[in-house]
């Protein structure tokens, strides 16, 4: 079964190792790329990606550290993709599977994770109840990112803003 | 369409209008900036930006 929108912004980036994706409508801006590997992956710069500027298995590292699938990798030789240890977070297979044109349950974490990112918003994932504005609704094997600052444009969301304000806490 | 039909939330989400963020339940809250790990059980995150205890709230949203 292919996912027709996973197609539309989808951009990859290659150093002739690996392939990593990204995925920008996935991104919830917990900034773990930028903040472990400004080399490779620098918001500021277009492309924002250059992936000849450290080491694969850097790469691979920081890209395992993404929370959601806005960052995803696989091998180029696609051999190598046959045997993936589980601690190879974001390793396309765990993630987004339509992308080795093959199903694998995604890892499902309980109980919820809250995580309070340096200088960023706080990242929740797993299955929870969420009320916003009275409004409850249950969220599964999910992430959501909460802003901390207070500026972002999409409260109570994160948009990012943290990073263009210098919030620091 | 989901063969999965089990599904129990394991923790309450709660945006409290002007406010801070209040989560209970089943949780782990790590805080990567202060190296913290704890399961408390119930906590209130501040949301304002202005708490002197982040990432808890210290009712600064209050004072303007």
């Amino acid at each position: 079964m292919e996912r027709d929108s996973s197609v539309s912004d989808e951009r990859k980036y290659t150093n002739g190792e690996i392939t990593v994706y990204w995925k920008p409508s996935a991104c919830v801006h917990a900034s773990y790329c930028y903040r472990e590997l400004i080399e490779v992956f620098d918001p500021g710069r277009r492309p924002w990606v250059d992936m000849n500027a450290a080491s694969t298995d850097r790469i691979i590292e920081v890209v395992n550290m993404c929370p959601t699938e806005a960052l995803t990798w696989k091998w180029n030789d696609d051999q190598k993709n046959n045997s993936i240890s589980p601690d190879q977070f974001n390793h396309v297979s765990f993630r987004r599977p339509e992308l080795l044109h093959e199903q694998t349950k995604p890892v499902i974490v309980s109980p919820v994770s809250v995580k309070v990112m340096t200088d960023g918003p706080i990242v929740i994932k797993g299955n929870f109840t969420f009320i916003n504005n009275g409004v409850s609704k249950e969220v599964r094997e999910s992430i959501i990112s909460i802003c901390r600052c207070g500026s972002s444009s999409h409260l109570p969301f994160c948009d990012g803003q943290h990073r263009k304000t210098g919030f620091t806490g | 369409m989901d063969e999965n039909k089990e599904f129990r939330p394991e923790a309450e989400v709660e945006i409290l209008e002007s406010g801070p963020l209040r989560i209970s339940g089943n949780f782990i809250l790590k805080d990567l900036k202060r190296g913290d790990e704890s399961a408390p059980g119930e906590v209130f995150l501040c949301r304002c930006g202005k708490s002197n205890n982040k990432p808890f709230c210290d009712d600064s949203h209050k004072n303007k």
